[in-house]
């Protein structure tokens, strides 16, 4: 109640009144995070607040106490220094980029009317109450109302893309109250507008204005969101109009509905995170035995060693030294420069995509976007899409099929347009009235607000009958060689809870009044007069929506003048007023929409979009689960979900219908279905239907038994679903543990978008709303094949790679390091310098695993031929528990390898500190290449280059960093490159490193090969591709059937993780 | 940026060139499409008046087009361009042109990529016929332009890769290189590290005359020489290496390794910088101590005296520390100070008089050992030694390794190009080696009992109808 009560609070806004201009903020509008002063505090708590940065600060800060310092500070403040720098210098880059673009806004010129005078003011001093006068093409520079423009008949246009990305113009229209005000008047206009407090909604605005003397018309106008002219939008083809500024600065419609999305943290992301605590615990446990073992130790043996002097009584701390000591050792386990790599890895990703220009749609010029830079990786383990139909998987490009006017069917089977059938034709020539009045119907509301008006009024034109001209009040239609004009006398908007739209005209010729109806059959088809035969429009909504075609039905009444008289003021009361307008205009139309005479159906199609059966095939091959969520009719989904292969008709596949007229039913019949699914065999394909009323009493009753049902059905068509619902069904999915990709393009999928896991617009005829709440923008669904099957897979692939490299090649180091502890009396001794350490994680093992960005396990070409791949990276076999476990084992094998070959080959008189820590660290450097290069799968020249290039680097800064005489390792390189024995001590740690691990994959690969092995060998054997071909098709039936069971399988056996990198 | 990337990855480039103008895309569209207007009607359809409009404009009109009001009928260009943003409200479309017509201008927009731009085909086209049938049919996408970054292999990921796999050829023979390779290295590593002749004695023990070793070696007043007798089994070359080395000593400890001053040991005005050295950083009455920390304290001091045959020979001690050492980080100018004389000794004193850069036991002592066994250069012998000569060593055995139970030898050792004497390389060279080879021929005789063809397809899990992938 509370928050009603807020909602409701509002505003008065006098217009040109220095009085309260004060009260509201002005218009100077700020969208940056930081100030210059707060800059530094705010955005080192920013980064101080996630986990790993406080890690790495309690490492820097136990560092600065140099008693247990292994090695110098530096080596962590250094990176934690940089990394800092260079996440805040992104973000001040932001922010200074979003105050230069503020700034540019703010110091606009606009011109503003003061008692009659035109003054040029900035945009960031105007305030609420000011009249602003635009000019054409002039950004709108805060909320107006309008109250005039150029036009005579108090029209404006605005472009309003900036706000919901819908290119095409908006109509505004001057509220009638200033409607007769000239330019002078105007600009000394006084009055008051009554306005809801800011919100974020552009689709609402409830207010009313009054205006005083001299105007004498004291009646309360109400204002809707088409009196308003909206912050930062345009004006355009109007000459000039003026409004007063209600909302202003970061209260406006376009400021308040501005916000950061909240972040989506990616499947692998929370891998990693997962395994960042494994190890820091595996680290902790460490740091303890290693602590407790150094302190016996040291009260056995270290109070013997007389050159080390060790007190008899320590401080009282002691105890904690040597486990703090191994505690700041052992702090590399968890390699500072990971959230670097993984961003910078994940920004290049995001370019691929942006870039790739096989999902460049030429049609509309519209490259694909990746808007979240962060979530590339969940693509490629995508198991859920749900998927809008119109404008997604359709074209969303209307065309007029076919209708059924007075009973008679027109447009048949064979003709492709509806609009040659000679049968309508002649109806038309003929005058037949009724069909007269079924083409007024769709012409006299064309707005072009929605496709299928558009439709209709291009089929009508075709059939002679044009639509001339058509503003505010009136329409005229040309038809048959006359004019006919129509007083547009109100018009009952759509609203998706209504499904239908209504217009009250008045005949010009006769003066009567009519009222059109046109909107969905069970939303006109109930409200017929009684006793009207609406049986055959029953059937003919029907027959076309088994054609996949999308239907309309239509209905009109006389009305006599004092009813439409009566109603009117009902009317006009529900739309000014402040509560709830919405519901109380909802039933003042319902009141007049009844009795309808039923006028005929039409059908509209809509084609299906460029390749989207094969990309849904290919997708399920993929084990993707499709599911199709539709605002339209069961049977029009049913069939393009035949047409686009969603379900087959074949008798391999049975659709099961959750219906039922009660709520028994309607349960039963889920209980059935769920029966059903869980004991047919599994080579069937199994889809489900359910319409929206359905699922709203699913949801309400049986919640858990329906997402036990999501989990098994690979396939769903969801109809009439409401915004909510499809979000809903995002959320079941999500809770079960799946990840869901939810793909549309129109604002009605924008819920949906936002609550999955991966959100994909398709930039399309219904504005770019969709694409621009999305993480992923398409131009076409096609696209979404490459988008997954190849983005989202590499990007899995080398995320995968790259964390886990990271761990190991940090984890490597650090078994060093620990091992060295059991030669140095445990006592927390570094065995490398802290410029070794410092540039080992940050230069040296940094770079050659960038390299992996560029790879490739398969080409592109074998993907899309066998999508099943990507139920590997969908299962999360590369990067799960058990491939960690190989990549630290190998870490260990290595570390050993490298530990033990040197302290032999080093022993004696060779082993000097200095000496001894650089051929540890080139046998690490050594392997290292040899892992990155192992586990390329395709070198391309950067990978060479990084890669080998960086191991000649290590070579140079270490010969260079010898020069330096003040340094600890001061000639050392020097001494050592001059030693046969140190590169002998080399090859040996290479081939004793790598030899085992190349000799299992090799017996892996041959003898055990994944299915990615094998298709890199298809791709390899010469052109198998193409050999492979034939052999493929002969596959296909086969693999089809198959396909099911290894996703089967997958569910069922979430655990059964292949390592794949063990040793 | 999409106009951009239309202007450039269209290829669109020359088309800008003639205009000859940047792409403006702050250009207001309205003004230009009234203005684009206006010409045609003016009935100027030449294009060069297009220019001061420009940019836009040519952006705007594709070849097609500017042909098209260059030819037959301007006014279909004009209402091509105004009807997309007027099709709603505008007395324009009172007598609206067929709606194919207008389609099909608007299609032939921004939208037609420039494979479709080729003049020649154009004019032919825009030659035979005003109305374009094929308004809807969108060309396939254009070859990728060579000057545009975006387009680039790199951006496309279609960079020439390379893909090795693990195939049977490669790793055998992968194997039987690096078999062939490591046995012979390894034979030649062990020879060499054979013909080193080495000498040690352990003489920690047998120094020691009594049971309370460690009352004996701290007893300050006692006599520790020790005279050990040996036999060189084979003739050693000069130069002889003469090395300690101490067992269980942990110099790589931390908080040995750690307790030095090395500004102090370069620089005469450092004296001063103790800071690491504690506990031994300064002496009881307050100065510090040159050179400072437990490392220099703990110096090593015993002391050989060798004869050959009974017959003294010198013990060369001089450049047995590193050059670079020498003169880089032990300064010449900075003498001992303090040192060694606080109540507890630690190892041998530094006469005062000579410079750091000159004590090369010292220097020596120094660098720091890695292992807790380790060995350090005491002094060389330049003249050869015969096999069955007898060696007398004199040891001042003073150095306590007792206290810790660690041990002390003498060495003495040739060199040769692997260094000092040390089978490890050789033996690990040879075993690798020979695994290598092992490895090679049982990959081998696995290929040939059971051939695998590489790439059947028939492997693929969904294709074989086994429910798990292979383990």
């Amino acid at each position: 109640m509370e928050v009603t009560s807020w909602t409701t609070m509002k505003r008065f806004v006098y217009i040109n009144d220095d009085s309260c201009r004060y009260s509201y903020c002005g218009n100077r509008i700020s969208n940056t995070k930081y100030t210059f002063w707060n800059f530094l505090p705010k955005n080192l708590w920013e980064q101080f607040r996630r986990f790993m940065n406080q890690y790495f600060l309690i490492i820097a800060c136990l560092q600065l106490w140099s008693h247990i310092a292994p090695v110098s500070p530096a080596t962590t403040w250094g990176p934690l220094i940089i990394i800092f720098i260079v996440s805040a210098s992104k973000e001040a880059w932001d922010d200074y980029n979003r105050y230069l673009s503020d700034k540019k806004a703010n110091e606009r010129k606009v011109w503003v009317v003061k008692d009659g005078t035109h003054r040029q003011i900035k945009a960031q001093e105007i305030h609420v109450g000011d009249i602003v006068w635009l000019h054409e093409n002039d950004e709108i520079p805060c909320d107006l109302v309008l109250i005039g423009t150029s036009d005579p008949q108090g029209i404006c246009y605005v472009e309003m893309s900036n706000l919901d990305g819908e290119t095409d113009l908006k109509t505004r229209f001057v509220p009638s109250i200033s409607a007769n005000l000239s330019a002078d008047q105007l600009g000394k206009v006084k009055g008051v507008v009554e306005c809801p407090n800011p919100d974020n909604d552009i689709r609402r605005f409830d207010a009313n204005m009054r205006l005083f003397l001299p105007i004498i018309d004291n009646e309360a106008c109400p204002l809707t969101i088409n009196n308003t002219l909206l912050q930062s939008c345009y004006l355009r083809h109007t000459e000039w109009a003026c409004g007063v500024a209600v909302y202003t600065g970061n209260e406006t419609k376009s400021g308040m509905s501005r916000g950061t999305a909240e972040t989506k943290l990616t499947a692998a992301d929370a891998m990693i995170d997962k395994l960042t605590i494994a190890i820091f615990t595996f680290q902790i446990i460490v740091v303890l035995l290693l602590g407790y073992f150094g302190n016996i130790w040291k009260d056995t043996q270290g109070l013997k060693q007389w050159y080390l002097m060790y007190p008899m009584e320590g401080p009282w701390y002691d105890f904690l030294v040597i486990p703090l000591r191994f505690e700041l050792l052992c702090s590399i386990m968890i390699p500072i420069s990971i959230k670097v790599t993984l961003d910078l890895a994940k920004g290049v990703y995001a370019k691929f995509i942006d870039w790739d220009e096989q999902m460049f749609d030429w049609e509309t010029n519209t490259p694909a976007h990746s808007a979240n830079t962060a979530i590339s990786e969940d693509l490629g383990q995508v198991q859920y899409i749900l998927s809008d139909k119109t404008g997604t998987l359709t074209e969303n490009r209307m065309i007029f099929k076919r209708c059924c006017i007075s009973d008679t069917m027109y447009g048949n089977n064979n003709e492709d347009d509806g609009l040659k059938d000679a049968k309508l034709l002649h109806a038309v020539s003929s005058n037949d009235p009724d069909v007269i009045k079924f083409l007024n119907d769709g012409t006299v509301s064309y707005k072009a607000q929605s496709q299928d008006e558009e439709a209709l009024v291009n089929a009508a034109s075709n059939l002679n009958m044009m639509l001339i001209s058509k503003d505010n009040s009136s329409a005229g239609i040309y038809f048959n060689g006359s004019d006919f004009h129509y007083e547009l006398l109100d018009i009952l908007e759509f609203t998706s809870d209504r499904k239908r739209m209504s217009v009250v005209i008045k005949d010009g010729q006769t003066g009567k009044i009519l009222l059109l109806s046109k909107g969905a059959d069970e939303a006109i088809l109930p409200r017929a007069s009684a006793g009207q035969q609406i049986q055959r429009y029953l059937e003919a909504v029907e027959m076309y929506s088994q054609l996949g075609l999308r239907t309309l039905c239509l209905g009109w009444r006389d009305l006599e003048e004092d009813e439409y008289k009566e109603w009117s003021k009902k009317f006009r009361e529900a739309s000014c007023s402040l509560h709830n307008r919405e519901s109380k205009i909802a039933e003042v139309c319902h009141s007049l929409e009844r009795d309808l005479h039923i006028l005929g159906v039409t059908a509209i199609e809509d084609r299906l979009q460029d390749g989207v059966p094969e990309t849904i095939k290919l997708l399920r091959n993929a084990g993707i689960n499709v599911w199709m969520l539709t605002g339209d009719k069961q049977n029009t989904a049913i069939q393009i979900g035949l047409l686009c292969n969603l379900i087959t008709s074949e008798p391999s596949s049975q659709l099961l219908s959750i219906t039922g007229k009660t709520e028994e039913d309607i349960l039963r019949s889920l209980e059935r279905a769920f029966i059903i699914m869980k004991n047919t065999c599994e080579t069937k394909d199994l889809a489900f239907v359910l319409d929206g009323c359905a699922l709203e009493i699913i949801l309400k009753h049986s919640k858990e038994s329906f997402t036990r049902l999501a989990m098994l059905s690979r396939t769903a068509i969801c109809c009439r679903m409401t915004p909510l619902q499809k979000a809903q069904l995002v959320a079941i999915l999500k809770s079960a543990g799946y990840l869901t990709l939810g793909i549309g393009d129109g604002g009605n999928d924008v819920r949906m978008i936002q609550e999955a896991n991966i959100g994909v617009g398709i930039s399309g005829r219904e504005g770019l709303q969709a694409a621009r709440a999305a993480d992923y923008s398409i131009g076409k669904f096609k696209f979404l094949r490459r988008l997954i099957l190849i983005h989202g897979r590499y990007s899995y692939n080398r995320t995968a790679f790259i964390s886990q490299y990271s761990f190991y090649k940090s984890l490597n180091i650090c078994f060093i390091q620990i091992l060295f502890a059991f030669l140095s009396g445990l006592s927390g001794t570094s065995l490398f310098n802290s410029t070794s350490l410092m540039a080992y994680n940050v230069f040296y093992t940094s770079l050659p695993v960038m390299t992996i960005i560029f790879d490739k396990d398969i080409s592109e070409t074998t993907v899309l031929q066998h999508p099943q791949i990507l139920q590997h990276s969908q299962a999360g076999r590369l990067l799960n528990p058990i491939t960690f476990c190989g990549w630290i084992g190998r870490s260990l094998y290595h570390a050993l390898v490298i530990f033990f070959i040197t302290i032999c080959a080093y022993a004696d008189e060779k082993s000097e500190m200095q000496e001894l820590s650089m051929v540890a660290l080139s046998g690490c450097i050594w392997i290292q290449a040899f892992v990155v290069t192992m586990d390329t799968n395709s070198f391309t020249y950067p990978q060479i280059i990084l890669i080998w290039g960086n191991f000649v680097a290590f070579y140079m800064i270490n010969l260079i960093l010898s020069a330096i005489p003040s340094l600890q390792m001061y000639t050392i390189m020097f001494h050592l490159c001059g030693q046969p024995s140190y590169w002998i001590t080399m090859a040996l740690t290479v081939v004793v490193g790598m030899g085992p691990v190349m000799a299992f994959r090799y017996l892996r690969d041959m003898y055990r090969p994944s299915a990615i092995n094998m298709l890199q060998q298809i791709e390899q054997s010469n052109g198998s591709i193409q050999a492979f071909g034939g052999m493929d098709s002969a596959l296909e039936s086969v693999r089809t059937n198959l396909t099911d069971l290894v996703t089967d399988s997958r569910r069922n056996s979430d655990s059964n993780y292949q390592p794949l990198l063990s040793d | 940026m999409m106009r951009r990337r239309d202007a450039l990855g269209n290829g669109n480039l020359e088309r800008l060139m003639v205009v000859g103008a940047e792409p403006d895309e702050t250009w207001p569209q309205n003004l230009l499409l009234r203005s684009q207007t206006a010409h045609a009607h003016a009935g100027s359809p030449d294009p060069a008046v297009l220019q001061p409009i420009g940019p836009f404009v040519a952006h705007l009109l594709s070849p097609v087009r500017l042909i098209q009001s260059r030819g037959a009928a301007p006014h279909v260009a004009s209402r091509a361009v105004v009807s997309p943003l007027l099709l709603h409200h505008s007395p324009e479309v009172r007598n609206p042109p067929p709606p194919d017509l207008t389609a099909s201008s608007i299609e032939t927009g921004d939208r037609r990529p420039p494979s479709q731009m080729d003049p020649l085909k154009t004019q032919d086209s825009s030659k035979k016929s005003n109305k374009p049938k094929c308004s809807y049919r969108l060309p396939p996408p254009p070859p990728p332009n060579p000057f545009s970054f975006v387009y680039s292999k790199f951006t496309q990921q279609e960079l020439p890769a390379c893909k090795p796999l693990l195939t049977p050829a490669i790793v055998i023979s992968a194997f039987l290189l690096v078999g062939v390779l490591f046995v012979p290295i390894g034979l030649a590593s062990l020879s060499a590290s054979q013909e080193i002749v080495e000498l040690i004695d352990r003489y920690d023990t047998n120094c020691v005359p009594m049971a309370d070793k460690v009352g004996f070696i701290q007893n300050s007043k006692t006599d520790k020489s020790c005279t050990r007798t040996l036999t060189v089994p084979k003739h050693m070359k000069s130069p002889i290496q003469i090395y300690y080395q101490i067992g269980d000593f942990y110099q790589n400890h931390r908080r040995y390794v750690k307790s030095r001053s090395d500004k102090q040991l370069r620089y005469k005005d450092a004296a001063h910088l103790t800071k690491d050295c504690e506990p031994e950083g300064y002496s009881a009455d307050g100065a510090p101590i040159v050179p400072c920390g437990l490392i220099a304290w703990s110096l090593f001091n015993d002391t050989y005296t060798i004869s050959v045959n009974k017959k003294a020979i010198e013990v060369n001690k001089k450049d047995i520390a590193w050059q670079s050492d020498k003169s880089k980080k032990f300064g010449s100018d900075v003498y001992p100070s303090n040192f060694q004389n606080g109540n507890l000794m630690g190892g041998a004193k530094l006469n005062e008089s000579i410079p750091l850069s000159e004590q090369e036991d010292l220097i020596v002592w120094m660098r720091t050992a890695a292992l807790p066994t380790f060995r350090k250069l005491y002094g060389r012998i330049e003249t050869d030694i015969m096999a069955n000569d007898q060696l007398t060593v004199v040891i001042q055995n003073n150095y306590n390794t007792y206290s810790f139970g660690g041990s002390k030898a003498l060495v003495l050792s040739t060199t040769s190009w692997i260094g000092g004497k040390n089978n490890f390389i050789g033996i690990a060279y040879v075993i690798v080696g020979g695994l290598c080879l092992f490895l090679a021929l049982v990959f081998v005789v696995l290929y040939m009992i059971k051939p695998r063809t590489l790439g059947d397809p028939s492997f693929l899990s969904w294709n074989r109808g086994t429910l798990d992938y292979p383990n």
